[in-house]
């Protein structure tokens, strides 16, 4: 048929059809953007390294809420909420011709409920990328100030004012690696001599003060993973051979707070260790939570199949949590399987589980552990005190090393 | 020597004041600081010489070996030990060049490999090759001696790209730049 009489066609079709769908029922209107709830809860961000972006998923009900852009040359950065100024923030690069071309640093800004991008922060240095690019931005207390890291050609730190919205400080941070908020106007550093430094700011954001710890870890012989988590003003480090260290942070101190370990002597001996790469999460009530493996050295990266965790003020061992088998459940949503029926089953039964690389958790008072394989898209939901394993976020992308809970 | 190399070469300076002589870090992270960069060092040194003269003075590691270990495009590579990306041998290149178009980024991270051919142990250049997507075929993730990115020269995790023009990861060669005398204090 013409595409002239097409049209007549279907005119004509329009005007008949469209006073009988009128009575039926209200018209829906055009043109709706749904906005995000103000509870957020238990909401994760999945940054995707393939797809070039961050889907959002309510971990309560499963479902995606929304997606951010993350465009990177390696992995995307999680976005960070600042709560009280109603803001997402992403660590963005870009080229001007795709891969090559100018080269422009930034951090793009979107409002917290519609997710329009409301303004931009140009970056005067190169931001840092790494398989997992963890602690390469850190939100500081309160909302004030973002801290970008950069590793190239020197490591330093950006700071960004988030009320002017510009760059405060440029902080040079030799030797070390990653910044990790302290405080409203403090962030630390790991540094390759075994300490942190924590980086106090004036008002302005400039440098105010820089604070080594003492020496706390062997960097040849036991280092300590980029991966840690916070409770409070303290923050846990742990080890490739499984010590915690735990480092206090106040205004002018960087205190370690004693060492101890994840594993017994019969558990090490038989190679149990930590690994995996956003493998540590903290919650002030639930505890300390470490993805292990029985490895040896060189398998510090190695996926984990199970999860332990601990009580922080006793620092005994309250769980052992196995990995769901996400290799299974990830097939069984590519194929269409029935969720929970025999097919799904069996495939829990024959596929190897893959283990764990990532986890993240809520903070709220019952949180939500989210557990994810690097190379899967699907992230398991786990009561984080139970450990018991409640759903799949299923089509979570492609490949990913990190997770973000807000 | 450009911006990056000048400040690699202070960052060098820096590690070294603040770390133990026992980590040898002063020393390594010049190594990978780009053979243009610090010329007088031993690795430096052994590649800006000719293949005969090199030859001359170290034999070249044994490459006839029989199964994965003698494949490029293998994770078990006997270079590969401590690689973590795509094999650019499977991605247009080999184990010591760059596929068509991309950028060989000029900083990177070393590896301490043992060959099973001759038993002896090598320093591996792990460089990025850049300006292209990532190219996604033959991954690897071998990690013996890797260490966490503030020990960056033993770091694998890093995007090396950014020593390149464009930051955009596409594989990873694995080039041979010496023998090592001692083993690599990292397990």
């Amino acid at each position: 048929m013409p595409i002239g009489n097409l049209r007549r066609g279907l005119a004509a079709w329009l005007l008949i059809a469209t006073p009988i769908a009128a009575v039926a029922f209200e018209p829906e209107t055009l043109g709706n953007i749904a906005t995000l709830p103000s509870d957020r809860t238990h909401f994760v961000w999945v940054p995707d390294r393939l797809l070039g972006h961050s889907l959002l998923y309510d971990g309560q009900t499963g479902d995606v809420v929304a997606t951010i852009d993350s465009p990177a040359s390696l992995s995307p950065k999680s976005p960070l909420l600042a709560a009280s100024r109603g803001e997402f923030y992403s660590v963005d690069l870009d080229y001007s011709r795709g891969r090559r071309g100018d080269r422009i640093d930034y951090v793009t800004i979107y409002d917290a409920t519609t997710l329009e991008v409301t303004g931009e922060v140009v970056l005067p240095h190169r931001t840092s990328e790494s398989n997992a690019s963890l602690h390469h931005a850190a939100l500081l207390d309160g909302d004030g100030f973002l801290v970008v890291f950069s590793q190239f050609p020197l490591p330093l730190a950006t700071v960004v004012d988030l009320e002017r919205r510009s760059v405060a400080a440029e902080i040079p941070m030799t030797g070390c690696a990653g910044v990790y908020a302290t405080g409203a106007r403090s962030f630390a550093t790991l540094c390759g001599d075994g300490t942190v430094v924590q980086h106090q700011l004036a008002e302005d954001g400039r440098l105010a003060s820089r604070i080594p710890s003492e020496s706390f870890f062997d960097v040849v012989d036991d280092p300590a993973f980029m991966s840690a988590g916070r409770t409070g003003d303290t923050w846990h480090f742990v080890t490739f051979l499984g010590v915690v260290h735990g480092v206090r942070f106040a205004e002018d101190a960087a205190t370690v707070t004693g060492s101890w370990s994840l594993v017994s002597d019969e558990e090490r001996a038989a190679g149990w260790r930590p690994g995996g790469l956003q493998l540590v999460a903290a919650h002030a009530g639930a505890g300390l939570y470490v993805v292990m493996h029985e490895g040896e050295p060189g398998s510090h990266k190695r996926a984990g199949p199970e999860i332990w965790r601990y009580d922080l003020a006793t620092r005994e061992r309250e769980a052992r949590i196995v990995v769901p088998n996400l290799a299974a459940s990830f097939l069984a949503t590519q194929l269409g399987l029935e969720a929970d029926g025999w097919a799904e089953w069996l495939l829990q039964l024959v596929v190897p589980p893959p283990g764990a690389h990532t986890i993240a958790i809520s903070s709220d008072d019952a949180p939500l552990l989210f557990v994810r394989s690097a190379e899967l898209g699907v992230v398991a939901v786990l009561d984080a005190r139970t450990g018991e394993h409640l759903h799949d976020l299923d089509e979570a992308g492609l490949f990913g090393p990190q997770l973000g809970a807000l | 020597m450009s911006g990056i190399d000048e400040a690699l070469e202070g960052l060098t300076r820096g590690l070294a004041r603040r770390t133990s002589r026992r980590s040898l870090l002063g020393r390594a992270a010049a190594l990978i600081a780009g053979t243009a960069a610090v010329p007088l060092l031993p690795v430096a040194r052994a590649s800006g010489e000719s293949t005969s003269e090199r030859a001359g003075r170290v034999p070249a590691p044994t490459e006839s070996l029989d199964g994965p270990a003698g494949d490029p495009k293998s994770c078990e590579y006997w270079r590969h030990c401590a690689i973590d990306g795509s094999a650019c041998a499977c991605c247009g290149g080999s184990a010591t060049t760059c596929p068509p178009g991309t950028e060989m980024a000029p900083v990177t991270w070393i590896g301490t490999c043992r060959n099973p051919g001759d038993d002896k142990d090598y320093i591996i250049s792990y460089n990025d090759c850049c300006g292209k997507s990532f190219c996604g075929r033959c991954v690897c993730n071998r990690n013996e001696g890797e260490r966490p990115e503030y020990h960056w020269y033993r770091n694998n995790d890093i995007n090396w790209c950014a020593g390149a023009k464009s930051q955009a990861y596409h594989c990873s060669v694995a080039i041979v730049v010496g023998q090592a005398t001692e083993g690599q204090p990292e397990k």
